[in-house]
């Protein structure tokens, strides 16, 4: 049984990642141009003592931003290629096709992500305990978007609607939080909705653990783990396997 | 042993938008035995709603689908260790070879590298792909990109195979090569429902046929059976002539692009024979094939897709 789950996400990975990224691996620059677009300007305007909080903003916007865009890859294998037919016929379990398609879809930010961890571990000379930690939530970022991107890859039911819902999506996950600023810059109504949102408490966590050495982090990892679940429990709920809305 | 495929009163409703439409109103008929079943309609006849409810893709509103005695409801999990699907304009990842395809869909499902390994090359010599094999499908062509789809379903060892309109965009000679693969597969004791457009493919591969039209399952039977149930035996194609109601007397008359189609019996043919000699006029005289048994079931002019 765990022998076929790994067979059946690797081979997602494979087909959603290291095989397209090896034929194609101009699509690595797509992937990491903006966040370090982001931390060139963070670094020219803020000078060299605000690149941690850029690279932080960078790791947590990679991942975001790629777990988003999962849901333009999902409904283009569902509504043009069909391939979520072909798999949809056989065992495979769908959030198990979702998690390989996403780990594939990760492969394409692992250069970035290391670039950025390796800037954050350098400017703030972090221990084991708080890379893991970061990396923790890193991992449950990518859960709940690559679910969220799943749950909405099933619920469109045209190519041409994605392109807007993706950009909107992404700009509610990933430039409305304070990922690169503190909360209390938003404006007051602005702040109560991103509270709402899982990216404000990724990164309330990555700040806690990176530049207050856990202080503070356990209400928000808390917040952030309770998000994971009912994103979950909601992507269970009303995720269409089927085709019966498209 | 319970039978390959049962559907009873079977009605599916799309919903789009506050707009419903009835893609199947009635489909009741059952498949006896293994072998290859045709389902043969004219476009937005329902054939495609069916696979897609036989392969637990959609749920049905009314009525239901057994394939091997399995509900396509209340037993979908087991269902899917069961079948295998080419559905309807299909299309391979272009980044990957037709080999990749087929191996990577064979671990997708849980099978060893080496089960993958042969089982992708065992599929790619049967479909005679050994030369596009390594080839990315960006850059293979339509028909090659058709045959990529179907050796990725040929290659699980299921009971039943749903193929919908496998051979849509094949040259003739590559057309062949799935029907070799459907007859290899067939003998092998599977059963494999067919849908095509293609009435000469449905009588060379079908052990049986069902005919559907406008949503409703309208006649199931072996080529012989569907011709012999109805009216008339002969077929004679009259090319140029237009005045329908000078051949009604014999039979039924439609007309055709180059002429008119008469549905008669043998003992007027040598009347229709002779009144075209003496006119100078081409004729063509056959036995009644799938063709007319589709339009004469089906009730609509002879333009068939």
């Amino acid at each position: 049984m765990i022998k076929e789950l790994y067979r059946t996400i690797t081979s997602l990975t494979a087909l959603n990642g290291f095989i397209p990224l090896w034929r194609r691996p101009i699509a690595l620059i797509a992937v990491i141009s903006t966040p370090f677009s982001f931390l060139f300007f963070i670094y020219l305007f803020g000078g060299p003592s605000k690149i941690l909080i850029g690279a932080i903003g960078g790791i947590l916007f990679t991942i975001v931003n790629a777990s988003t865009m999962l849901q333009t890859d999902l409904l283009f294998y569902k509504l043009d290629l069909k391939f979520q037919q072909v798999v949809a016929s056989t065992p495979i379990n769908p959030l198990v096709y979702m998690f390989g398609l996403a780990t594939g879809n990760i492969v394409f930010t692992l250069p970035g992500l290391a670039i950025f961890m390796g800037i954050i571990v350098f400017q703030s000379h972090i221990g084991i305990i708080q890379i893991l930690a970061v990396i923790g939530t890193l991992i449950t970022t990518w859960v709940i978007f690559s679910m969220f991107s799943f749950l909405v890859s099933t619920r469109v039911r045209e190519m041409r609607d994605i392109w807007p819902i993706s950009v909107m999506f992404s700009i509610i996950f990933g430039v409305v939080p304070p990922i690169y600023y503190s909360i209390s810059a938003l404006p007051g109504p602005v702040q109560y909705f991103a509270y709402i949102v899982p990216t404000t408490w990724a990164a309330i966590l990555l700040k806690g653990i990176v530049i207050h050495n856990f202080a503070g982090v356990a209400i928000p990892a808390l917040v952030f783990v309770v998000e994971m679940f009912c994103v979950l429990a909601f992507t269970s709920r009303f995720s269409d396997w089927r085709l019966n809305r498209t | 042993m319970p039978i390959p495929l049962e559907s009873n009163s079977l009605k599916k409703i799309y919903r789009n938008r506050g707009r419903t439409t009835t893609a199947i109103n009635n489909f009741t008929f059952s498949v006896k035995d293994k072998g290859v079943f045709s389902l043969l309609g004219r476009n937005g006849s329902g054939k495609t709603t069916f696979v897609k409810v036989s392969t637990t893709q959609l749920t049905p509103d009314e009525g239901y689908v057994k394939v091997f005695g399995k509900d396509v409801v209340s037993d979908e999990k087991e269902l899917r260790h069961m079948i295998s699907l080419v559905p309807q304009e299909s299309r391979p990842f272009p980044h990957m070879n037709p080999y990749e395809h087929v191996y990577l869909f064979q671990k997708m499902n849980g099978n060893s590298r080496e089960e993958s390994k042969d089982r992708a090359e065992s599929v790619i010599g049967l479909l005679g792909m050994e030369d596009f094999a390594k080839v990315e499908c960006v850059n293979l062509s339509g028909g090659q990109k058709q045959l990529t789809m179907v050796a990725m379903a040929l290659s699980l060892d299921t009971q039943i195979y749903f193929l919908d309109e496998p051979t849509i965009g094949l040259d003739i000679i590559t057309r062949k090569r799935v029907w070799n693969a459907i007859n290899k597969y067939r003998n092998a004791g599977k059963s494999i429902l067919l849908t095509t457009h293609y009435l000469d493919e449905a009588a060379i591969l079908s052990d049986e046929i069902g005919i559907v039209s406008h949503g409703n399952f309208i006649k199931q039977g072996t080529l012989d059976e569907l011709r012999s149930g109805l009216e008339y035996d002969t077929r004679v194609a009259l090319r140029g002539r237009t005045d329908i109601k000078e051949f009604e007397q014999y039979g039924r008359v439609f007309s055709d692009e180059s002429g008119m189609v008469l549905f008669t019996n043998q003992e007027n043919v040598e009347k229709i024979l002779s009144d075209s000699f003496v006119r100078k006029e081409r004729i063509e005289v056959g036995p009644i094939g799938l063709d007319d048994v589709f339009i004469s079931l089906v009730g609509e002019d002879i333009e068939v897709d």
